[in-house]
């Protein structure tokens, strides 16, 4: 059986950076891809505005993860493409994994394992749309592979549900190849993607953007005919008597991502009730000892710069992985927080430079972020807003912050006192 | 009950504007309404519960349009002057289960289904319950059949390669009344046939399933209830059949019959003329309309549909057979009958269905009251079961008569029509049973004018396509050393891989639909409902059956998932 220090599965852009820096901590490392090429959803994001953090340029989602796919292969990390991990054992001293590709079923140890496994849409069914079912409902990310990958229209005039990234890049791109986007749908009152694909993919287009308002029904038996759109109140419940049909062939849903962690769960990871990732610390080990998580899998990111550099984190904390005692400090949100990682702090790391990511839960101009160990302030971060759309990095220095097993980090936002107009 | 007094009934709750009449043992109603619930009520009230003198439903309907059936796009002469012994219309379980027990004995068989695949009605769109019948009393078709077929279950399943499992059914109540629970199971026992039928003490009840919610105070249990994959089932029983010699002709819509006689002469389809000797009307919920066209109309279906719900299979632990709680609930509105839990062969979990009469026969809409109603009363019995864990939802529609029985049997006005009508739930469970007889009784009328021998090369086993997620990994190894596109997994949620669907393209009924793809092996079926797997399938299907990606279809003639090419898109990807 093959032996490795570090395996890791997924090849997006998260795992690709993990297997790197795996393999530049002198780590015996395997990337395993279930695809046929690596470069996990980047391969169908032919937009551009990838990699201004990291490499201060502007690429398509190709050119940014070929980057990385070279370095892979200028490397000794085997890689192991069209390749499923079906069934996962632990054992004393590491993981056993089974594998399945074109060669039969193999399997190999591994002392650690990062997951990298990127993310799945919600469907229309799990965001309540009922009526028919006729072909013509696509998940954005599904009408992407086909419109970029496969080379096939799938619609004429759509409309999308759903203001998250992916819906508003593919309102541009459905534009640009010819169809009529009716308009963005959003169940919120406020946009769920960036402001800058608001400004590019529809204002740029002429695209309207309707907030508040959601996609009820769909009609049409075989291929989509309609849909009913209706506005909804402050508690999201429809407003009746504002119900509106809107001829079209198809519904393209951007209603949010769900990390993909089925894996995890079978090796008895806990998951985060906030991010739906793993619970981990701040080496981004999971609970389960020797297991790590990175990039979308973990929480899901608006940009991939920062699954890149999560993805190295965790790699290199992999490699460096060391069994032994640990004591750990807890961290907790308040409800003005969406979300946090990571959620455990290990004091017997290095403490000064703890990268951390969050997302407030609503709009908050002015804001301050309060953080406070056992309940004295320790530190504040102004903002001049916070927006759940997009996702905060924090590095703190906690190496002199007192921390002991017990402690308790916990966080809050709070709007800047004396502010009258926000 | 006498004409007369359904009269005075119906003049007393609708006041002349319905009334009925009796001519050739068939109660007709007739008159003008402009509510549904008002022309089911007219007709239930002028019916007999399990009499063989049919309502036939002549009410004139003002309330909303009935949709024309829908009919496939498609118009040629594939079929034109074909001369058969058997035609049976319908590719649900009734059609196919007659066609296979058909396919015992040495006739020119032909099937047809208007829909793009077997099992696109009722069913493939039901609970795939396997039912004891103790919900059922002694003396009528479906009692008797449901028995009979329950225990045909395992021999069939395991001849046609299709998973099958006894899980049981059990169920708690909140009621006090011990005594009449006891009374149940022994009357069910004891003079209803339910062998079956157990007294469960609440300590029981939770060891079996310690998930159900605290307070049940005790239950009953009936062991022999099974589950299966009905579409599966449907498609294997078809698929058999057509290794036996019978053939399967879909997107073929009977349009209309040339009766002379008492005798159809010929039966017009869209794919052109056919001339069979006998006639099969296992038409579902248009077994009514199938009956008008062969001029034997006696009987009439209202349809009423249904709704389930299926959840991740993460939640399968929490119920492990088939379940649901009995209680009493006056404010219950009438007709939302909420169905129960039920652990799919494939491990999900299956809710409903609730029950809701319309007019509309193949409407397969879903509502969200539907999956409330159905919500609110299952979490009840384990309030484990959350909205959220929904990764689907369906709605099916049943096919009852008036009088609640199924109809099996020959033709009344008609010499060679056979109607195996009304077949409603638990049609699923009785159709291998009553198949048997139907195809003796289909073979004695062809008897009369032919001579029909055994086909004695019969083959009732039919090789099921490789499962390899369920394999033992040096088996699964093994098959892929062999194929290497076993190897291959394009659907990440249910583990299927590329040699499966390219298996279920080369099927003996071959649908290269996507949903065809998806009734056969799965992809598409896991919790991101074919999100991930969906373009890859339609570029398996596209290289295996050799047309173009833009070409593939999701299901029916009109269900094009694409518009062509993009722009850049003749460079293909
Ligand atoms: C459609 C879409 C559009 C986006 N657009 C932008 C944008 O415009 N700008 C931006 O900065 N960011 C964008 N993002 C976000 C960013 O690209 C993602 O956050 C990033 O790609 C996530 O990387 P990842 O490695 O975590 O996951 P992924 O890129 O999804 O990679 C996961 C990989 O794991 C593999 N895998 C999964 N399970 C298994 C298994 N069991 N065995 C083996 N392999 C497995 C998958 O095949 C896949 O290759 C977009 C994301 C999506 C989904
Ligand atoms: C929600 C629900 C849950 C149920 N649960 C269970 C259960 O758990 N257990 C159980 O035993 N039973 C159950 N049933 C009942 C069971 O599903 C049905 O009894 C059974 O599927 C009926 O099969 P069928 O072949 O008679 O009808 P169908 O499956 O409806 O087939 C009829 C076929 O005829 C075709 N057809 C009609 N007219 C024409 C025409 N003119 N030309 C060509 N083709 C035509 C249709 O396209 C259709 O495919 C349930 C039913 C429903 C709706």
């Amino acid at each position: 059986m093959l032996k490795y220090d570090v395996t890791v599965i997924g090849g997006g852009p998260s795992g690709l950076s993990a297997a790197l820096s795996a393999d530049r901590a002198n780590a015996k490392t395997l990337l395993i891809e279930r695809e046929a090429s690596l470069g996990g959803i980047l391969k169908q994001c032919i937009h551009d505005g990838f990699g201004l953090l990291r490499f201060g340029e502007k690429l398509s989602g190709p050119e940014y993860v070929y980057r990385d796919i070279k370095a892979v292969y200028e490397t000794d990390i085997d890689v192991s493409l069209l390749t499923f991990v079906t069934k996962t054992e632990k054992t004393d001293d590491g993981f056993i994994l089974h594998l399945v590709n074109r060669d039969g079923v193999t399997s190999v140890f591994t002392k650690t394992i990062v997951l990298c496994t990127g993310c799945r849409e919600r469907t229309a069914k799990q965001v309540k749309i009922h009526g028919t079912r006729p072909a013509g409902v696509f998940t954005a990310g599904q009408a992407q592979n086909l419109v970029n990958l496969h080379g096939l229209m799938v619609t004429k005039k759509c409309v999308i549900l759903g203001s998250g990234d992916i819906g508003l890049i593919m309102a541009r791109r459905l534009t640009l190849e010819g169809a009529e986007v009716m308009g963005v749908y959003e169940i919120k009152s406020e946009p769920s993607g960036l402001s800058r694909n608001i400004a590019q993919c529809l204002n740029d287009f002429d695209i309207p953007l309707h907030l508040s308002t959601t996609v009820k029904r769909v009609y049409g038996h075989d291929r989509l005919e309609a849909v009913e759109v209706a506005k909804v109140d402050e508690k999201m419940n429809i407003i009746p008597g504002t119900e509106e049909i809107i001829p079209c062939d198809a519904l393209i849903l951007s209603v949010g991502l769900i990390p993909e962690n089925e894996i995890a769960e079978d090796l008895g990871v806990t998951l985060d009730r906030f991010t739906k990732g793993p619970h981990t610390d701040n080496s981004f080990m999971t609970d389960v000892e020797g297991i790590f998580a990175a990039g979308n899998c973990l929480h899901v990111n608006d940009l991939v710069d920062y699954v890149s550099e999560n993805g190295a984190l965790a790699g290199k904390a992999a490699a460096e992985y060391v069994k032994k005692e640990r004591k750990y400090a807890k961290i907790t949100i308040d409800r003005t927080l969406g979300y946090i990682v990571p959620q455990e702090i290990d004091l017997t790391t290095d403490l000064s430079k703890v990268e951390m990511y969050f997302r407030s839960f609503s709009t908050v101009k002015n804001a301050v972020l309060e953080i406070k160990i056992d309940g004295n302030p320790f530190m504040e971060k102004k903002y001049m807003v916070v927006r759940p759309p997009e996702m905060e990095k924090l590095v703190l220095d906690l190496s002199s912050a007192g921390l002991t097993e017990n402690s308790v980090i916990s966080f809050g936002i709070v709007k800047k006192e004396g502010d009258i107009n926000g | 009950m006498q004409l007369k007094k359904i009269n005075e009934n119906l003049e007393k709750e609708f006041a002349g504007r319905v009334s009925a009449s009796l001519e050739d043992n068939i109660i007709h109603v007739t008159g003008e309404l402009d509510s549904w619930d008002d022309v089911i009520k007219a007709c239930t009230m002028a019916s007999e519960r399990y009499s063989k003198t049919h309502v036939v439903n002549d009410i004139r309907f003002t309330g909303a349009e009935i949709p024309e059936t829908r009919v496939p796009s498609l118009n040629d002469k594939a079929l034109d002057g074909k001369q058969v012994d058997v035609l049976v219309i319908g590719g649900g379980i009734t059609g196919v289960t007659v066609l296979r027990e058909l396919s015992k004995w040495n006739l020119k068989l032909l099937l047809v289904d208007k829909e793009a695949d077997l099992a696109y009605h009722g069913s493939g769109r039901n609970d795939g319950q396997v039912h004891c019948g103790y919900d059922l009393s002694k003396g009528n078709l479906k009692h008797e059949y449901v028995l009979k077929g329950n225990a045909m279950y395992d021999k069939v399943c395991s001849e046609l390669g299709i998973p099958f499992k006894r899980v049981g059914q059990y169920g708690g109540t909140l009621s006090d009344s011990r005594l009449a629970i006891k009374l149940f199971c022994f009357v069910k026992k004891h003079f209803h046939g339910i062998k079956d039928m157990e007294y469960l003490s609440a300590k029981r009840l939770y060891e079996i399933d310690p998930n159900l919610n605290p307070g049940l105070k005790f239950g009953t249990l009936n062991s022999s209830v099974g589950v299966v994959s009905p579409y599966e089932l449907t498609i294997a029983y078809g698929e058999n059949a057509i290794m036996n010699g019978a053939e399967i002709s879909l997107n073929t819509y009977v349009k209309d019959m040339e009766v002379f006689d008492g005798v159809i002469n010929k039966v017009m389809t869209n794919r052109g003329d056919i001339y069979p000797k006998v006639v099969i009307n296992a038409a579902g919920v248009f077994a009514e309309d199938v009956a008008k066209m062969a001029e034997d109309r006696f009987f009439s279906i209202h349809p009423r549909r249904g709704t389930n719900s299926i959840t991740d299979k993460k939640t399968g632990k929490y119920v492990k057979g088939v379940t649901s709680v009995k209680y009493h609930d006056p404010n219950a509105p009438k007709n939302t009958k909420g169905g129960g839990i039920i652990h799919t062969i494939h491990d999900n979990l299956l809710l409903g269905p609730d029950a809701v009469e319309t007019y509309e026969k193949e409407n397969f809409e879903t509502r969200q009251e539907s999956i409330n109603v159905v919500f609110n009363k299952q979490e009840k019995a384990c309030d484990k079961i959350k909205q959220s864990d929904i990764i689907t939802y369906f709605t099916g529609v049943r096919a009852p008569t008036f009088e609640e029985d199924f109809i099996l049997e020959r033709g009344r006005a008609v010499k060679n029509i056979v109607h195996l009508a009304g077949i409603q739930s638990p049609g699923l469970t009785a159709a291998p049973a009553f198949a048997i007889d139907m195809a003796e009784l289909t073979v004695n009328i062809l008897k009369e004018t032919m001579e029909v021998t055994e086909n004695t090369s019969f083959n009732p086993v039919r090789k099921p396509i490789p499962c390899l997620k369920d394999m033992p990994l040096a088996e699964r190894d093994r098959m892929i050393k062999e194929n290497p596109d076993y190897g291959i997994i394009v659907c990440r949620c249910e583990e299927i891989s590329k040699g499966e669907i390219i298996d279920a393209l080369k099927s003996p009924l071959t649908v290269p639909t996507v949903d065809g793809v998806k009734k056969r092996v799965r992809p598409g079926m896991g919790r991101c409902q074919g999100g991930f797997c969906m373009p890859q399938v339609i570029k398996i299907i596209s290289e295996t059956m050799g047309i173009p990606e833009a070409e593939v279809l999701k299901g029916n003639t009109e269900a094009f998932i694409s518009f062509g090419k993009t722009k850049g898109g003749e460079i293909d990807a």
